[in-house]
């Protein structure tokens, strides 16, 4: 048989998506060049992350009038296409085998774009008691495991505890989602994060509001600094600036 | 799944103890997520002693250490002894590799009142013919407009306790310890995760079946066969005659009565209509179903895919104007209704138990259900264990041809068109020199494949083995021959994948350009006039299979318009499945010719 015809149906490893026959990696090259096709379109903003469209700047318009209280937050990608279906899969749907190779997307994130310094700890944004008894399982704490395998990192799924719900966050500003989020957050071991820094994990990233008020309550329990990755960000369009 | 409701819902999670009882019939052993219930179900029964065994444990678990004990105190007669129980229950434990359970808590529960009687009979009708999740069932009761006060878990057990119903672990043991998902059968796909619900790290869950949901370990799925006693009355012939806008041509009419005699009568469990692509097997299935429907029995039609099932209910509502029909598939409205004939989808047949006398399994070997064990498993499972398979089918697996040809699986064949034209034979070409798209130029025959085809003003599919070859082929084309058609390409390409798919697809329909390059993904459904097949890399076996071969085939010469489309398979050489394609297609043309079918 013609070694062209053996390059087209290689035996073995398949895309983690589609399920494609692939040689190397995880997605097959049309997945892969889906997952990144906005960096041909869009730059990150230097600290939420969101994607700015050329000629916008470096910095969103919403880090400009306030500087969220992480230090940087990036991304897989926007919340849209391939991305968009795959934590469909993996949040809604029950996935977790996407855990792995989403925690590796998320490592490769890290290792690019958040710089050489190790963080200390790897912390999952919480889910309530509630809601992870509904799900029965806390996607962030799934990609902060997967990714703490990945890099060779600990993970603390105690750590930060979300205490209480809160109102549905349509309709607000930045700020308001700010404060309906303020105290959401608890530190249940201070002695994990005084002193060190962290990198926080969710799947998406909307307004900034939930990793806002993680990092808040990191940062008063004496953290010296939080990152943050997420799966997929917003993009930063004129439509999704004003509340 | 509907992400803004369903996924923020609690989902039950059954824990619980087993527990055993003694009574003048001697021991029974029992498990319960509310042992205050079959405190009051025993005692009702003469049953004194309840002694609580184990620690809850997840349904999973619980029901294989049941089922091993059940068994023991069956066959043990006089030597059962209660340290035998208990190295029972350690052995299979062990076989399952959970942890030791260190203490158990011995304080028995207090008796509960039995459940209202008229809520009982709410679930035990609702539930008829069905298997579902807890959710599933508050939905199905909420869509008849039926509300409980009481849990329906505690329903739902007690109904089990009396014998009406299966409780059924989403991932439960086989006897030798190995885990396998109740719901779609499959012991593959298993993950052993985390769980928030019952608060365990080894809970397991199916990956194989997640689309309809989560089935885990400590969730329960709730079974009840449709009874028996409850069998409709036979209905009027002028029901369920159908209404036919044409008549059958003889080779349908022929096997019209066929699957009528299959359906009427009990003898044969199962058989194959295997039918000619294009030659009207739908209607022919429409015997077995009126038969069928004529006894008073339960039908399901299920097809792999959701377009043919939304497709086929306005149509057979047109047929049966009298007759209830209900369809199901991801998305549509009311999936727990009754219904004179039901359509579905193979992967919503998962939710009925034991229910159908009849089942219609149209495209077995489509994608999904070619090769995917959960759907002929959800299939075998809403039939009744006495009922009837007819398959339907222009392709059928080679297990399949293999009972046939032992006599094993009864058959009746459709093998001629409505028009009485034999079905295009392919004529294979080889080019033992065919190298990837561009390198050199077109080979001498495909130039005169295109060149007949374009000729004589017809329409010519391209079918290639891989989407990363349609641009290559659509290319290569182009480059070889460029000028064939003014203001526009004439050859464009499309795959499952392409973005504007449906767009090329309608295009090639309306006959604006010539040729299209496409993949498997264009073998069935596809029905242009005035066409002809080209397959390229014929011999390309793992696509290429004979079923795929002969579907794509069957796109030639549908129409009364140009029934002898030409079909030219070129390869490098000639594959198995090449030769026993074009041997099924003869042979099917030697019987349309043997049994007068062929007009011309």
């Amino acid at each position: 048989m013609p070694a062209f015809i053996n390059l087209l149906f290689p035996r073995g490893k398949t895309c983690a998506w589609c399920g494609r026959p692939l040689d190397r990696g995880l997605f097959c090259p049309h997945c892969h060049r889906e997952l990144y096709s906005w960096q041909e379109k869009y730059l990150p903003c230097w600290y939420c992350g969101r994607l700015l469209a050329p000629g916008r700047g470096t910095v969103c318009r919403q880090c400009r009038e306030e500087l969220p209280p992480f230090r940087r937050a990036r991304a897989v990608g926007a919340y849209r296409g391939i991305l968009k279906e795959l934590i469909w899969a993996f949040k809604y749907q029950g996935r977790r085998s996407l855990a792995a190779p989403l925690g590796q997307l998320l490592a490769g994130v890290v290792v690019r774009e958040l710089g050489p310094a190790r963080p200390h700890l790897v912390i999952p944004v919480p889910l309530t008691a509630a809601r992870l008894q509904a799900r029965t399982f806390n996607q962030a704490e799934l990609l902060a495991r997967a990714l703490g395998r990945e890099l060779g990192l600990a993970v603390s799924g105690q750590a930060l505890a979300r205490v209480r719900e809160t109102a549905p966050q349509v309709g607000l500003s930045r700020r308001e989602r700010w404060q309906n989020l303020a105290g959401a957050f608890q530190v249940q071991e201070p002695a994990l994060v005084k002193g060190h820094s962290l990198l926080l994990v969710d799947d998406v990233m909307t307004t900034g509001a939930t990793a806002a008020a993680c990092t808040g309550a990191l940062l008063a329990a004496g953290a010296a600094g939080v990152e943050v990755v997420t799966l997929a960000t917003g993009i930063d369009s004129i439509a999704n600036i004003s509340p | 799944m509907n992400k803004g409701s369903s996924y923020r819902q609690p989902v039950f999670c059954w824990q619980g103890p087993l527990y055993l009882v003694e009574g003048e019939g001697g021991w029974r052993v029992g498990l319960s997520h509310n042992p205050g219930l079959d405190q009051t179900f025993w005692l009702q029964r003469g049953y004194r002693q309840f002694e609580v065994l184990t620690p809850p444990l997840p349904l999973g678990a619980a029901v294989f250490l049941h089922d091993l004990v059940a068994g023991y105190l069956a066959t043990g007669g006089q030597r059962v002894t209660r340290g035998w129980i208990m190295e029972m229950l350690a052995r299979g434990r062990a076989r399952m590799g959970l942890e030791p359970w260190t203490r158990v808590e011995k304080v028995a529960a207090q008796p509960l009142p039995p459940p209202p009687a008229g809520e009982l009979a709410l679930v035990r009708n609702t539930l008829a013919g069905r298997v579902l999740w807890r959710e599933e069932l508050a939905r199905a009761l909420a869509e008849r407009r039926l509300g409980v006060n009481t849990p329906l878990e505690d329903l739902c057990h007690w109904l089990y306790l009396e014998g009406e119903i299966k409780l059924l672990p989403g991932v439960s043991y086989d006897p030798d310890g190995r885990p396998r998902c109740r719901r779609c059968g499959q012991s593959t796909g298993l993950l052993k995760v985390n769980c928030a619900a019952c608060s365990r790290e080894d809970c397991l869950l199916c990956e194989g079946c997640l689309a309809m949901g989560q089935s885990r370990r400590c969730r329960p799925l709730y079974a009840r066969p449709w009874p028996f006693a409850a069998a409709s009355p036979a209905r009027p012939a002028a029901v369920v005659r159908p209404r036919f806008r044409f008549d059958l041509t003889p080779a349908q009419a022929d096997a019209y009565r066929e699957v009528e005699g299959f359906a009427s009568q009990d003898k044969e469990k199962e058989c194959l209509l295997w039918a000619a692509c294009g030659a009207g097997k739908t209607e022919v299935a429409y015997g077995a179903i009126a038969a069928a429907l004529a006894r008073g029995r339960k039908v399901l039609y299920a097809c792999p895919r959701k377009e043919v099932i939304r497709e086929l209910h306005p149509r057979l509502q047109a047929v049966w104007p009298g007759l209830q029909i209900r369809a199901l598939y991801g998305g549509s409205q009311g999936k727990y209704g009754e219904a004179d004939l039901i359509l579905a989808t193979t992967h919503q047949a998962l939710r009925f138990y034991r229910r159908f006398d009849l089942v219609i399994l149209d495209e077995v070997d489509a994608f999904p259900l070619a090769g995917d064990p959960m759907l002929y498993y959800a299939v075998e499972r809403a039939r009744r264990e006495q009922g009837q398979t007819l398959w339907l089918t222009a392709t059928p697996p080679p297990e399949m041809v293999a009972r046939v040809r032992k006599g094993k699986l009864a058959v009746i064949y459709l093998p001629a068109r409505y028009h009485g034209h034999p079905l295009p034979e392919p004529e294979f070409v080889r080019e033992p020199f065919l190298g990837p798209p561009g390198t050199g130029s077109l080979p001498r025959s495909m130039v005169n494949c295109i060149k007949t085809t374009l000729g004589t003003g017809l329409q010519l599919l391209l079918f290639v083995p891989a989407v990363s070859l349609v641009e290559g082929v659509a290319a290569w084309l182009l480059g070889s021959w460029p000028g064939q058609a003014p203001g526009g390409a004439w050859v464009r390409g499309c795959h499952a994948a392409h973005p504007r798919r449906e767009e090329i697809i309608a295009a090639f329909r309306r006959g604006e350009f010539p040729v299209l390059v496409t993949t498997t993904v264009m073998e069935r459904g596809v029905t242009i006039p005035r066409l002809n097949v080209l397959v390229l890399y014929a011999e390309e076996g793992r696509v290429f299979t004979a079923s795929t071969l002969v579907q794509i085939a069957g796109r030639a010469g549908r129409s009364a318009a140009y029934p002898t489309g030409r079909v030219w398979f070129i390869g490098r050489h000639l594959s198995p499945a090449i030769a026993e394609a074009a041997r099924q297609i003869r042979e099917f043309n030697r019987l349309a010719r043997r049994r007068g079918y062929l007009t011309r």
